[in-house]
């Protein structure tokens, strides 16, 4: 679909967020090797074994870390208007929503510990069928967007 | 109903009964442990046990109150802890009067009551009068109903006079539901794992030699085809006689504004839904009985479902195909809708059939190779193919300026029908390879209990997905020109006068 009203994108933050908790995140699955090589020790075929799985997940952990924060970032779209919110993501799987702004039954801003420290929020939009969110934004912003969303969800409002 | 007021006292025991109901596997546990220990005997577990919940149930039972006040249904309740719950009358969506065996043994019913939101959002009155539920139901529902039309006199207002229609189910309906339903494999599931219990105490009785001596000239392929057989025809006795008393005295009451569905031979279960509160109205279609001609509807509604958290019932258990839209027009009125259909692209065909047939192929080819099977087995890879060409045949979308139609198979055909303006939110996904053949798969999502549900048809031409999407707001649906379509419509039932030859409906009014 072309852009047909402005998409905004998330924060460049947002990136560094991702890389830290995706950081860590992604570190728990060490534990894997970790609980085989506690069980089954690391002779012979289960060294090797070992090494190729610790291989394996560092790949994984590094993309996740280097490779998935920017890529999301610059995948992650979205807007507001006075009928509609659209977002736009994914890396491997495009996904492409629309949420009439009628339907929206509530709104909140969240921040966790790594999203407060860059001064970050993420936006939840709650529907009677589905939960959005969009994270990473300026919290002066998302607070912004929380009341505009509230604001036009009262004016679209209609009986669910 | 200013003053507060107790449930009538059998609510203690049948409070007792759901609490063995909902603890079932604990006390099977429970009883088990006693049967082995041997400082009591079993009796003495047994018995500490009822003992036990029938304090439960009496201290529920004395500790629950209710009142109704200003249009507000008031409940305390909770042993240690009290909670008050106050449901205002113009929150409260479906009021439901059901009664148990126990119930109806003394002339009472169930009261349930649901209120939109999240979390606790249900009140239950385990027994109360048939007079006093009718109370509560005209305070809480049935002035709702007149208010917002403005022309309704309260008084007038009792359960019965304002049925404009009743429909039933036919009772060669009702044989032909019990025999074709879908819970014959949960059954078949069940007696497998009972069996599995039992089989080693059967096994050393005298009985199961002798029964196994009078079958003549066993082999062992005769005895597995046996055994597969008695456990096919106990599942689908089981799941022919539960269907039975699931929907016996099936009937649907048309009010002016709402549905009421009733059913059950033992477990009587009324359902009441206001028009407006209705999401979506699906038709399923099942591999049994979609050759015969048949076919079931749902519902979907925000406030009621049938089990916890589900918003989901059975509108109608048995319809033929040829009276489903006749069907639609009566009951819920506007949901009677046409559309042309928009198929996935001839080049979906190849995504249908390997997302269907891959892994399957894959495991048999695997198996064939290194277990060396018998060359019969590749029949799967070529079912799977079937299936995935079934799925791509059915799945079809029909776009109406107020209304979406979805249709899609997963094993049995399900044609959706949903308001527009009853659209939670709509949803467009991609993967790789559909980005690489121009597809995607289009989502809707509807209220529906606790957690919503979804319709979804895959493989559209991304093209249409997107003007789909852009439509949804706009309401206007242009097709894109360089696209052609089958000119053919959705739903594709052909349609039978309904209003002479079917005794289904009789007319009230």
């Amino acid at each position: 679909m072309t852009d047909r009203v402005g998409f905004y994108k998330v924060s460049p933050r947002t990136i560094r967020v991702w890389r830290i908790s995706n950081a860590i995140s992604y570190f728990f699955y060490f534990g894997i090797p970790a609980v085989y090589y506690a069980i089954l020790g690391a002779d012979g075929f289960h060294g090797w074994f070992l090494a190729f799985l610790i291989f394996a997940i560092l790949i994984v952990w590094s993309v996740a870390v280097f490779w998935f924060p920017y890529q999301n970032w610059r995948n992650w779209r979205y807007t507001i208007t006075q009928h509609e919110i659209e977002l736009k993501y994914g890396i491997f799987f495009k996904t492409h929503t629309l949420i009439p702004l009628s339907r929206v039954q509530h709104v909140n801003t969240r921040q966790g510990p790594i999203l407060r420290w860059q001064e970050l929020s993420t936006v939840t939009i709650s529907t009677a069928a589905t939960t959005h969110q969009i994270e990473g934004l300026d919290s002066t912003l998302a607070d912004r967007l929380r009341r505009k969303i509230s604001t036009y969800a009262r004016l679209a409002e209609e009986d669910v | 109903m200013s003053e507060f007021q107790r449930q009538h006292p059998v609510a203690a025991i049948s409070r007792a009964f759901g609490l063995i109901k909902g603890n079932m596997i604990t006390i099977l546990v429970f009883l088990y442990v006693g049967s082995q220990s041997e400082s009591f005997s079993f009796w003495i577990w047994l018995g500490g046990g009822a003992a036990f919940l029938l304090t439960a149930g009496f201290l529920n039972w004395w500790r629950f109150l209710f009142k109704i006040e200003d249009d507000t249904l008031h409940i305390k309740r909770g042993i240690f802890v009290r909670r008050d719950l106050y449901m205002t009358r113009d929150r409260v969506q479906v009021i439901d009067i059901t009664s148990g065996i126990i119930e109806r043994a003394f002339g009472l019913v169930r009261l349930t009551i649901q209120t939109a939101g999240s979390g606790s959002r249900q009140a239950v009155i385990e027994a109360i009068s048939v007079d006093q539920a009718n109370l509560i139901n005209d305070q809480l529902m049935n002035k709702q109903a007149s208010e917002s039309d403005g022309e309704f006199p309260p008084e007038e207002s009792s359960l019965n006079s304002d049925i404009i229609q009743t429909i039933r189910l036919p009772n060669k309906e009702l044989l032909i539901t019990a025999s074709t339903s879908g819970s014959f494999g949960i059954a078949l599931s069940l007696i497998a794992t009972l069996f599995s219990q039992i089989e080693p105490i059967l096994s050393n009785s005298r009985f199961y030699e002798e029964a196994l001596r009078l079958i003549p000239a066993q082999t062992d392929g005769m005895v597995v085809v046996t055994t597969i057989l008695i456990f096919v025809v106990f599942a689908w006795l089981i799941s022919f006689a539960s269907t039975l008393l699931t929907f016996g005295n099936f009937q649907i009451d048309i009010k002016k504004d709402e549905l009421v569905v009733s059913r059950g031979i033992f477990e009587k279960k009324k359902i009441t839904v206001p028009f407006n509160r209705i999401q979506a109205i699906h038709i399923t279609e099942g591999i049994i009985r979609q050759p015969l001609g048949y076919a079931s509807v749902h519902l979907e509604s925000a406030g009621y479902g049938d089990e916890q958290g589900s918003g989901s019932f059975v509108l109608m258990p048995l319809i033929k195909a040829g009276n489903i839209l006749s069907f639609l027009e009566e009951t819920v009125p506007g949901y009677y809708q046409m559309a042309p259909a928009i198929h996935p692209p001839a080049k979906a065909l190849r995504r249908y059939i390997v997302r269907s047939s891959l892994i399957v192929t894959v495991v048999v080819a695997a198996a064939f190779w290194i277990l060396e099977l018998n060359f019969l087995i590749w029949i799967l890879p070529a079912l799977s193919i079937l299936w995935g060409w079934l799925r791509y045949k059915a799945a079809a979308v029909g776009r109406h300026p107020d209304f979406f139609i979805l249709r899609s198979r997963f094993i049995s055909r399900s044609t959706a029908f949903i308001r527009r303006n009853r659209v939670q939110d709509m949803t467009l996904h991609q993967s790789i390879i559909q980005r690489y053949r121009g597809l995607c798969t289009l989502t809707i999502y509807v209220a529906s209990g606790d957690h919503g549900k979804s319709f979804s048809v895959t493989d559209l031409d991304y093209e249409i997905g997107s003007a789909l999407l852009e439509s949804f707001i706009t309401g206007g649906f242009h097709q894109p020109e360089e696209l052609s379509f089958k000119s053919d419509s959705l739903p594709d039932w052909s349609r039978e006068t309904i209003h002479k030859s079917e005794p289904l409906i009789d007319k009230r009014s």
